[in-house]
């Protein structure tokens, strides 16, 4: 066992205790929308396992959250809300949609990728929208039952809270390990070197394959949560603009930080919600945020946070100073 | 401008100071600092709980009296149905001014929320409204999906809704003690238009065009039912994604097929796109065009297509020809609006049947069961006419008018009423 160094187990203690004091401080309302926040959050944190890590930009990422979705209200409103049920139907279900994708992408980068994963995302989309015995169309699911595990049932703002927290933090760990495993580095390594890693004989593809698997895995857990929140799902939860805000989000959090992920969802979620209370026009704010964020913070607000602000400030001062 | 102000305090009589006894102000503060640290953002509102705090609190009756009513409108002020939502929102707040925002001796406070027709937006916004904002009633939705979204959201906060989407099952499956329907389902203008259709083309076979989706299907598929059953002979169906531009090759397949009438459903842009080109492949006037609901709305698609779609025959609940519509009509346009469509129309008649809601029940909604008895007990006079409602489903029962788009003196197009079926009444339950 190797001792956890400070500096990340400081962060991970003002988690636990952030999610352990929310449910005593926040209201009904906003505990809610921390979950999904927290469930968002997480699927975007597993595309930072593809984007930051492997450099793999997709546009196929709500396919793999909404196929999850669905596939988690599908049994739930078949066979009743338990909560293991549930998280293996739409685990599963999304595993089968990474493996797919990772099969068809893991040749391909750049712009092929981006497209090849836009286009299964729209047959995702399209299925979901057309298949109206079994999605319910454009109408989307109605009618869950709650949550349960056991006896208990999960329907409560605290108790969906807690159960988001927890998938978050356990999330987080899992995605934190397979950057640091062999797994993890090789995929940078992918990224960087590709022709130098083949030469020492690792395999891309097959590195890419089971990143997409792990990625895939991680969203599809938050996804099968995601129709609990509402006892809805419907098929905005699969369309591709949905994997276009998620990038966003990414990039406003921090590429390649994995928790920049959650902050980057709260800020995009938050906007939207409390600047449209306000204007029409809130996805103007949200536009200007990103592009702040990109000319100011590239590493994101995750990277801007670790230290990198005054640097990064002091960088563009200098940029500008020069002729 | 007008969106600036949209989250301004709308009360207008000062005489009786606020006091909010519904507000627990420290709690309040305390999740504005969270919502603000987690969001970077000010606190939502702290002035509010700042000037309840410092309000001498009144005896009782007073309170009742003097405590402003909130009314949250949740509607499409982003995406798709901007335009749409727009309208129901200055329905809306011209009924409120009518009022002098006022309803029921309450004071009103009017907020309204984007849900860019996303349903996991709306239902967000819903909890929001509820949650946060502490709204009396929520009123608003154009998208039915959005609609069933809220459905589960508002019953489980009880919450009073008067939900305006057109989707069946919004009186049926997903009919809730805490949702009044002060609007059409998609069946009530299909089969009106099935039964117009029986009686006018002694059972000609009628080819039916639509847009693929979920309003769509009903309207076309309420339709076809009600036709066939009735010894209607249906022609070919054909279907167009939502959102198509070019309509060339659907249209050269009715020419092929030479029905003796189509039966369509459109809206918004498809329905512009769709009537121009109906024009432009000379359709227009050779085949009898008959449609149902927004297809030829007077607000949204008619002053976009010319003469395009004259002599059309629609069904809808609306019709600014219609003997109710007329006070309505003068008031919205002397707003500077055109003459008014479907969801200016619903904006406006939400906002009656709500102000018959308070004023039934004295401006005190805490007993719903009660309030909602009252509203049931008695028709209420709206803009689409007087309206009963089911006290199975809170479903209005509404008179349909088979509108013909005719020119009007000064040469622009208006639909104008035909025939009207009176007190048509969604099966709810039953279907």
């Amino acid at each position: 066992m190797r001792d956890i160094p400070l500096s990340r187990a400081a962060p991970l203690a003002a988690a636990l205790l952030a999610l352990a004091l929310a449910p005593l401080l926040a209201g009904a309302f906003h505990l809610r929308f921390l979950a999904e926040i927290l469930l968002l959050g997480t699927a975007v944190m597993s595309l930072d396992l593809l984007v930051g890590l492997g450099g793999l930009v997709t546009l196929g990422h709500a396919a793999l959250f909404g196929t999850a979705a669905y596939a988690a209200a599908i049994a739930a409103l078949h066979l009743g809300g338990n909560l293991f049920l549930v998280l293996g139907a739409g685990t599963g279900a999304a595993l089968l949609m990474a493996a797919l994708m990772g099969v068809a992408i893991m040749r391909s980068s750049h712009l092929f990728l981006l497209i090849l994963t836009l286009l299964l995302g729209q047959v995702a989309w399209e299925v979901a929208f057309h298949w109206r015995e079994v999605t319910g169309g454009a109408d989307g699911l109605r009618g869950l039952p709650p949550l349960s595990l056991g006896p208990w049932r999960l329907d409560g703002p605290r108790a969906l809270f807690l159960l988001s927290g927890g998938l978050a933090l356990a999330a987080y760990l899992l995605a934190r390990s397979f950057a640091d495993a062999p797994i993890g580095r090789a995929l940078v390594g992918a990224r960087e070197q590709p022709l130098r890693m083949s030469a020492l004989g690792y395999s891309i593809p097959r590195i890419r394959f089971r990143a997409m698997l792990a990625a895939g895995g991680i969203a599809g857990a938050a996804g099968s949560l995601y129709p609990f929140l509402n006892l809805y799902v419907g098929p905005q939860s699969v369309h591709w603009s949905l994997s276009a805000t998620m990038i966003i989000m990414l990039v406003i959090g921090g590429v390649g930080s994995l928790w920049g992920a959650f902050l980057g969802s709260a800020i995009y979620l938050a906007l939207q919600t409390y600047v449209s209370a306000y204007t029409d026009r809130w996805q103007l704010f949200v536009g200007l945020v990103f592009v702040l964020i990109v000319l100011l913070l590239p590493r994101g607000l995750a990277g801007g946070l670790t230290g990198g602000l005054a640097g990064s400030l002091a960088g563009v001062l200098s940029r500008r100073g020069r002729p | 401008m007008d969106r600036l102000h949209r989250r301004k305090n709308l009360r207008t009589g000062n005489s009786a100071p606020p006091s909010a006894p519904h507000l627990a102000p420290g709690r309040r503060l305390v999740l504005g600092g969270i919502a603000a640290t987690l969001a970077g953002l000010p606190p939502a509102r702290p002035t509010l709980a700042q000037t309840t705090l410092a309000q001498p609190s009144l005896p009782q009756p007073a309170l009742v009296q003097a405590r402003p009513v909130r009314i949250g409108m949740i509607t499409s002020l982003s995406g798709p149905f901007t335009a749409l939502g727009e309208s129901m929102r200055a329905g809306m707040q011209l009924l409120l001014a009518q009022s002098g925002h006022r309803l029921a001796g309450r004071p009103v406070e009017f907020l309204v929320e984007d849900d860019l027709a996303r349903s996991e937006e709306g239902a967000r916004k819903a909890r929001k409204l509820i949650g946060q904002d502490r709204v009396d009633l929520l009123c608003g939705v154009i998208s039915s999906g959005v609609a069933l979204a809220l459905r589960d959201v508002v019953t489980e906060a009880r919450t009073p809704t008067f939900l305006l989407g057109s989707a069946n099952d919004l009186a049926r499956g997903a009919a809730s003690p805490f949702i009044v329907r002060p609007t059409k389902t998609n069946w009530m203008l299909g089969t009106t238009a099935a039964r117009w259709a029986h009686e006018k083309l002694s059972g000609a076979r009628v080819l039916t065009v639509g847009s693929d989706y979920a309003a769509g299907r009903e309207y076309i598929g309420d339709f076809a039912a009600t036709y066939q059953q009735l010894g209607g002979r249906l022609g070919r169906q054909l279907w167009t994604p939502l959102g198509s531009a070019d309509f060339g090759p659907l249209l050269t397949t009715i020419a092929a097929e030479r029905p003796e009438a189509v039966y369509g459903f459109f809206a918004g842009s498809d329905a512009v796109r769709f009537l121009r080109q109906w024009k432009e492949y000379r359709l227009a006037g050779r085949v009898p065009l008959f449609g149902a609901g927004a297809f030829f709305d007077q607000e949204d698609v008619l002053p976009a297509v010319g003469d395009a779609a004259l002599g059309a025959l629609g069904t809808f609940h609306q019709s600014p020809t219609a003997p109710a519509s007329a006070a309505f009509n003068q008031a919205y346009m002397a707003t500077g609006k055109p003459l008014p469509g479907e969801f200016s129309t619903t904006g406006y008649v939400c906002g009656q049947v709500i102000r018959a809601t308070l004023e039934r029940a004295d401006g005190d909604l805490a007993d719903w069961a009660k309030a909602c008895g009252a509203l049931f007990s008695a028709p209420v006079e709206t803009a689409f006419g007087t309206m009963p409602f089911d006290p199975r489903n809170g479903q209005a029962i509404l008179d349909i008018h088979v509108n013909e788009v005719r020119r009007g003196e000064d040469g622009r197009m208006v639909n104008t009423v035909l025939h009207t079926y009176e007190k048509l009444r969604d099966p709810g339950p039953d279907a």
